[in-house]
């Protein structure tokens, strides 16, 4: 008899949904395993002729071929295994009447029967509703992530016994009750807050705009002075995640498995990746699967990048397409895979290499020569796509231990939420979401320069030198402080707080 | 180019990599009138050059005749021009110092050569308030002189951005002028023969050597009506060897005060306690001479923008939110104001968040 069972495979963050068929006949015992399954699915032999053992059901002595369709796509991971026994219990006529016909089956096998987790259930949840399934059997530790697929019956199972058991009618699962989203559930475990940072108040203004607006922010300044601070900071005054934000985040992280005890990304992702990260770490890829990267992980939140001109130049170049797309596209063997790459990028460097350069007590001992070879790792053009490069100071001791209590992250978050309701208004017609993801026709539409804003641009221009992508991003700040300013029209003074925040440009 | 006889044989000397310089001074006086070196006759060189060199350097007039035009056929095509001491733009200020060179070779424009000049030196390592304060001093200067400087990073450079603009502009090189030291600034050196003028006094080919350094720094103070030394260390500092040559040639030192304790600036702080003019702004240099700054351009301000430059003024070199607090406005208005005063070349941004008036 053979046995059809629906299961899902990964591409990207997309499932593919794959026919597990199974025919047992008479002959002389053996188990073949055909359709292009790699290593992991063709060892999933052993886990279930062992989980079928332990879990008090027969694994057939007959002539066994497992067929996985359709046959061209590679087959990955451990997934397949309770598809592959549930097909086998199907075939051999274990499961008499159960209809399994249109549920989807999903779950690494211990040894024990036990269901173990798998990664990328979300994902595939959210495909295989959309190609018509409702029905779903899946491991009980995935259960906290499938809560929030509505309008589907998961049944979440501890082990193959008990799934078998339901199936036959035995001992009937409850399907889950479906999660209700809450933003930030766990937002008292951060530990950072804009009330924390001693002074800085050019840095917490640049910040402040950052986050407005979705610009990407650079801290220039010297070691010890706070910046990794002030950039842990950046989630707890971003806004608030929305449903279909965090399920999206929520794919990347289920299809990498870093997805956390919520089951839910529920808090905007921090990414520090070392300065030793590769280029596939950073953006994606791996030998067989394609992984997502660092900047996909950083997706809806902030890529964080300390100490900028240690990373490597090639790795830093990588990142110039994603910043200006918001996706990658990553082409391997095995598949071309696009992620979504939306982050707002927050990097940190020394200003020379001993550090005291600008400083006003300390004297820089680096030579002219040092100084524009530790700049010159960080690129031009990817200078360009940081809107806004700020200094941090160096704080003196009294700075330190005064009590007086800086402006919270609370407040800020405010002012934030404000100026991104403004954006929401302006782009409701329109694709992008935030000041900073403007294109040409945004800017023409959106942006429009009052004559004497124009002079100050025209001035700015021709005195540092610019570049005409850093003339849309001072125009993009431009129109962020304006709206945080509440103000309709970009007024020459937001257009000179914009120029001020371009330190590098006028360095060169 | 033509050039005469006498300015020939004075470049064909030059040219000459064989001879050192006192080899050229005996020649010269040999012949009485350079000229005369070509004769076929007399055959100078023979008489003059003797021992050691007879079989290195043994030509008669007419193969020094050949070998100079030969030279002045390949300064042609380079699109070089040969100044010598004979020639009627020769600097006379340059003819006043003990070892003028013999010829300079220029790249540019060559009426800079008649201008009044100035030189502003400074050390490789230059704090960045001192760059800016340079850049504008040197843009304030190049509209009464031509701004004679090196070609090191550091002070130099900031001297060749502030006038490079108005194109009064002369840099001298410690090599020939094919070559380029430091090899980075083969952009900027293109840039100063487009706009202003390259002058060396070695051969186009002449390659680097340490003691060049030295030699070039007596062309710049020979040169210049004046020296300003914007940084200089105490000790090994090329700033400081220019200066006293300026002094030794009995013209006027100019320095930039600096902090006590300062190591950047110590050497200027030296010059100033030994009786160097004490230098803030343009105008400082420019009454020396007699000469009336050009009326500062009435700029107009807002009553915000005058509140926060007065304030600059009064307090010095300042933190921007030091100066908005004083002022009463907020921070980020305080930052647009300063912008707008930097692109009014009224402030810069000496780093740190730090602005200064200028």
């Amino acid at each position: 008899m053979i046995a059809k069972i629906i299961c899902y495979t990964l591409n990207g963050l997309d499932g593919v949904p794959v026919e597990v068929e199974t025919d047992v006949n008479k002959g002389i015992p053996a188990y073949e395993m055909v359709g292009l399954p790699d290593t992991a699915v063709k060892e999933s032999k052993e886990r279930v002729r062992s989980a079928l053992k332990n879990s008090g059901l027969l694994f057939p002595l007959h002539k066994i071929t497992v067929n996985f369709a359709p046959a061209d796509i590679k087959k990955e991971g451990a997934a397949f295994d309770l598809a592959i026994a549930i097909s086998l219990l199907k075939a051999s006529e274990q499961l008499i009447g159960a209809d399994v016909s249109g549920t989807v089956f999903l779950g690494e096998l211990a040894l024990n029967g036990d269901l173990r987790p798998v990664n990328g259930l979300l994902p595939i949840l959210i495909s295989a509703k959309g190609h018509g399934y409702s029905k779903f059997v899946i491991p009980q530790a995935n259960a906290k992530e499938a809560r929030y697929l509505g309008g589907a019956q998961i049944y979440a199972a501890k082990s193959l016994a008990q799934a078998v058991k339901h199936l036959r009618g035995e001992e009937i699962i409850s399907p889950l009750q479906t999660a209700e989203f809450a933003v930030n559930a766990n937002a008292k475990r951060s530990a950072a807050d804009l009330a924390f940072v001693k002074g800085q108040p050019m840095a917490r203004r640049a910040l402040e705009i950052a986050v407005s607006g979705g610009h990407n922010l650079l801290m220039v300044g010297p070691p010890g002075t706070g910046k990794t601070m002030l950039a842990r900071c950046l989630p707890t005054v971003m806004p608030d995640l929305t449903f279909d934000e965090a399920l999206e985040i929520t794919k990347i992280h289920s299809v990498a498995g870093t997805l956390g005890e919520e089951g839910i990304v529920c808090e905007r992702p921090f990414r520090t990746p070392h300065h030793t990260a590769t280029t596939v770490s950073m953006c994606g890829g791996g030998n067989k699967a394609v992984h997502p990267g660092e900047i996909s992980l950083a997706h809806g939140g902030v890529l964080f990048l300390d100490e900028l001109p240690e990373y490597k130049r090639s790795t830093l170049e990588a990142l110039r397409q994603p910043l200006e797309d918001g996706v990658i596209t990553i082409a391997r063997s095995a598949g071309v895979v696009t992620y979504p790459a939306r982050f707002m990028l927050c990097a940190s460097m020394n200003p020379c290499p001993c550090g005291n350069y600008g400083s006003a007590e300390l004297t820089c001992t680096c030579s002219p020569a040092d100084i524009r070879r530790y700049r010159a790792r960080v690129s031009g053009p990817l200078l360009d796509r940081i809107d806004l490069q700020v200094e941090v100071d160096s704080i003196g001791y009294d700075e330190l231990t005064s009590t007086k209590q800086a402006e919270n992250s609370a407040s800020v978050k405010e002012r934030v939420d404000g100026a991104r309701g403004v954006q929401r208004e302006r782009f409701r017609n329109s694709a992008v979401s935030t000041n900073a993801e403007m294109g040409e026709r945004e800017l023409r539409e959106f942006c429009v320069l009052s004559e004497e804003c124009d002079g100050v641009l025209r001035g700015a221009f021709e005195k540092m030198k610019l570049s005409a992508r850093a003339r849309a991003r001072i125009i993009k700040v431009a129109r962020t402080i304006a709206d945080l300013d509440r103000s309709e029209d970009i007024l020459p003074k937001h257009v000179y707080e914009a120029v001020s925040y371009r330190i590098y440009d006028k360095l060169g | 180019m033509v050039y005469s006889a006498e300015e020939k044989a004075l470049i064909g000397l030059s040219a000459d990599g064989e001879l050192d310089e006192r080899e050229r001074i005996a020649l010269l006086r040999a012949a009485q009138n350079p000229a005369n070196l070509f004769a076929e006759e007399k055959n100078i060189f023979r008489s003059v050059i003797k021992e050691g060199k007879d079989g290195v350097y043994n030509i008669d007039g007419a193969e020094f005749l050949r070998r100079t035009e030969a030279f002045l056929l390949k300064l042609e095509r380079a699109g070089y021009f040969a100044v010598t001491l004979v020639s009627e733009d020769y600097p006379a200020a340059l003819k006043q110092i003990p070892s003028p060179p013999l010829v300079l070779y220029g790249a540019g424009n060559r009426n800079l050569l008649k201008m009044r000049k100035f030189c502003i030196v400074g050390s490789r390592i230059t704090p960045p308030w001192a760059e800016k304060q340079t850049k504008e001093l040197s843009r304030a200067l190049s509209q009464s002189f031509a701004i004679v400087t090196g070609f090191a990073e550091g002070g130099d450079l900031a001297a060749i951005e502030g006038a490079l603009s108005g194109g009064n502009l002369i840099c001298v090189l410690p090599l020939g002028l094919n070559g380029c030291y430091p090899a980075g600034h083969a952009s900027v050196k293109e840039r100063v023969r487009k706009n202003g003028l390259l002058l060396s006094e070695y051969p186009p080919d002449e390659l680097l050597k340490k003691y060049n350094f030295h030699a070039r720094n007596r062309i710049l103070a020979g040169l210049a009506e004046g020296t300003l030394v914007v940084s200089a260390r105490a000790k090994k500092s090329g700033a400081l060897i220019t200066a006293n040559y300026a002094a030794e040639y009995g013209k006027d030192v100019f320095a930039f005060p600096y902090n006590l304790g300062s190591a950047q600036g110590s050497g200027c702080n030296e010059l100033i306690k030994q009786g160097a003019y004490l230098v803030t702004e343009a105008q400082d240099i420019l009454s020396c001479y007699g000469i009336k700054g050009a009326e500062k351009k009435q700029v107009v301000l807002t009553p915000s923008e005058e509140k926060v430059l007065n304030l600059l003024r009064e307090s010095g070199e300042a933190h921007a939110a030091a100066i908005a607090e004083r002022a009463g406005i907020p921070l980020y208005e305080a930052l647009a104001v300063f912008s707008s005063l930097e692109l009014k070349s009224l402030a810069v941004k000496t780093g740190g968040n730090r602005y200064s008036a200028l």
